[in-house]
């Protein structure tokens, strides 16, 4: 049998990644504890994604209320009279309501859902519009949730002054930290360093607006 | 009869004067004390039982707790104004502390309170405090510390210990057991740090790590700008992960080069891999654009 590259394993990794691999593949990783580590990490990771899939996290209600708008804007959906008492109704009531765990734990169940979608093998140079174009799917709806969230702290003034400043200036920093990730995930969409620096800033985004959520609440 | 009514009436009324003279200040300062209830300075102390829980909610101030060797928890505050109050209450093993205010619109200095606890070397703590500052000294259970703006100092500490800034900084001494921090732009400084378990995290802060790299133990240090620096001792051993990805990665230490190149991160930006010595510790250091500094310990 023809002897295998560590490189040859992960050219191949998507052709059997849902399977056993092919006998070549196991004997180099048998006697490759590096690949075999990469191997048992990557399968670890599907199936932990699988089981996410599974557990179909509920999306926040104003997830749908926003996807609700957009449709009816396109003209895709009509809605009965309700809906303009809905529409101003909905930010002021189950925000309000809304628990910051709840709130950040939407965000991050979208970013998983985003991170999901981007997980898939695809490591080659010809892949590329695809990665970006994942990058961009995974990431606009996302992207929108914060700015919509974001406009509604367009005042946001904590009775702390250096609570209010503080969370101001960092939420800047993290907007602008975003604006890197994005343009270096565009000019390499396979840089999975990049990628996770993006996820990590939208993280951070989410978590900062729940709290700000919360002390505007607490005001 | 008339003098003698008279002198009999101004002996009275002299009596009642003085009488009256005696009681009007001790009613005014009943008043006061009716209208302010809590003292500014207060302290309260709770009998507790083994690994106590010990909660803290504070809007700013300053937060100092630090273990004795007594089975009780004392709880002293000092309250900015009468516009806030201060509850400390005891629930079975546990025991709640926390500020709000006693009034609508509090000035934002007044919104202040603060406290010096003394609690039990095992007692677990998690502290809320918006602004201010937070020094824990010699508490070796486990803790979670979440601030906006207010500095973390923690020194002697043994449990797992998770900390949240948004823009605090977080000083760390002498702390054994896990370590998990994360910040936004507050600068992480952990010196003589004895933990198998230390990931630290902040977007554009720096970081300092300077201590021992434990067997099977991992090091993971990320920022996103600013400077990551570790110092490491002839002694220790590694396996080293360093990647700046626009940034430089600068290294004193003697790294054996790894056989596979199978990190995925080796493509973009400039990145280090090597062991020192047997490499028993991990060590993953991240940046976006800062730089990594690999430095030999004085």
């Amino acid at each position: 049998m023809a002897t295998i590259t560590c490189k040859d394993v992960l050219d191949r990794l998507d052709s059997w990644m849902g399977d056993d691999p092919p006998s070549d593949v196991q004997a180099h990783l048998h006697n490759c504890p590096n690949c075999r580590s990469l191997v048992d990490d990557l399968k670890a990771i599907r199936r932990e994604a699988s089981s996410w899939r599974a557990e179909e996290i509920e999306a926040p209600s104003r997830i749908w209320t926003s996807l609700k708008s957009q449709l009816e804007q396109e003209g895709l959906i009509h809605e009965n009279g309700r809906a303009d008492a809905a529409k101003t109704a909905w930010f002021g009531g189950w925000l309000a309501e809304l628990p910051r765990p709840a709130l950040a734990g939407a965000y991050l169940a979208l970013l998983i859902a985003g991170a999901f979608a981007l997980s898939r093998p695809a490591n080659k140079q010809a892949n590329e519009a695809r990665w970006l174009a994942a990058s961009e799917d995974s990431t606009l709806p996302l992207r929108a949730q914060l700015t919509a969230e974001q406009d509604s702290f367009a005042s946001f003034n904590n009775e702390n002054p250096a609570v209010a400043a503080s969370l101001n200036k960092n939420l800047a920093i993290v907007d602008n930290y975003i604006a890197l990730c994005e343009k270096s995930v565009q000019e390499e969409p396979q840089n999975e360093v990049a990628r996770d620096y993006l996820y990590e800033a939208y993280r951070q985004k989410a978590d900062l607006l729940a709290q700000m959520t919360e002390r505007g609440e607490n005001r | 009869m008339i003098t003698s009514h008279f002198v009999c009436e101004r002996w009275t009324w002299n009596k009642n004067w003085k009488a009256a003279t005696l009681l009007v200040p001790s009613l005014l300062l009943c008043g006061l004390a009716s209208a302010d209830p809590q003292p500014r300075r207060q302290e309260q102390h709770f009998k507790v039982e083994a690994h106590p829980v010990i909660t803290i909610h504070n809007p700013n101030g300053l937060i100092t707790v630090k273990a004795w060797t007594k089975a009780e928890v004392m709880v002293i505050s000092n309250r900015a104004s009468d516009d806030v109050e201060v509850d400390a209450e005891q629930m079975g093993n546990r025991v709640d502390v926390s500020t709000h205010a006693a009034s609508d619109n509090v000035a934002p200095d007044d919104m202040r309170a603060d406290y010096q606890i003394n609690v039990p070397e095992d007692a677990e703590l998690q502290i809320h405090n918006d602004s201010g500052a937070v020094n824990v000294a010699n508490v070796l259970g486990d803790m979670n510390v979440e601030t906006v703006a207010a500095a973390v100092d923690l020194e002697d500490s043994a449990g797992y210990v998770t900390i949240r800034t948004v823009g605090g900084s977080f000083q760390c001494t002498r702390c054994a057991g896990k370590l998990e921090i994360s910040s936004i732009s507050g600068n992480l400084r952990l010196t003589d740090i004895h933990s198998i378990h230390v990931h630290a995290q902040t977007s554009t802060g720096n970081i300092l790590f300077s201590g021992e790299f434990l067997p099977n133990g991992t090091y993971r240090l990320k920022n996103y700008s600013g400077l990551i620096e570790v110092r490491f001792s002839p002694s220790d051993s590694f396996d080293l992960s360093a990647t700046s990805l626009k940034g430089k990665v600068i290294n004193e230490a003697s790294l054996t080069p790894k056989s596979h190149q199978q990190h995925f991160y080796s493509r973009f930006g400039n990145s280090l891999f090597g062991t020192f010595n047997a490499g028993r510790a991990k060590v993953e250091l991240t940046s976006f654009d800062g730089t990594i500094s690999i430095l030999k310990r004085d």
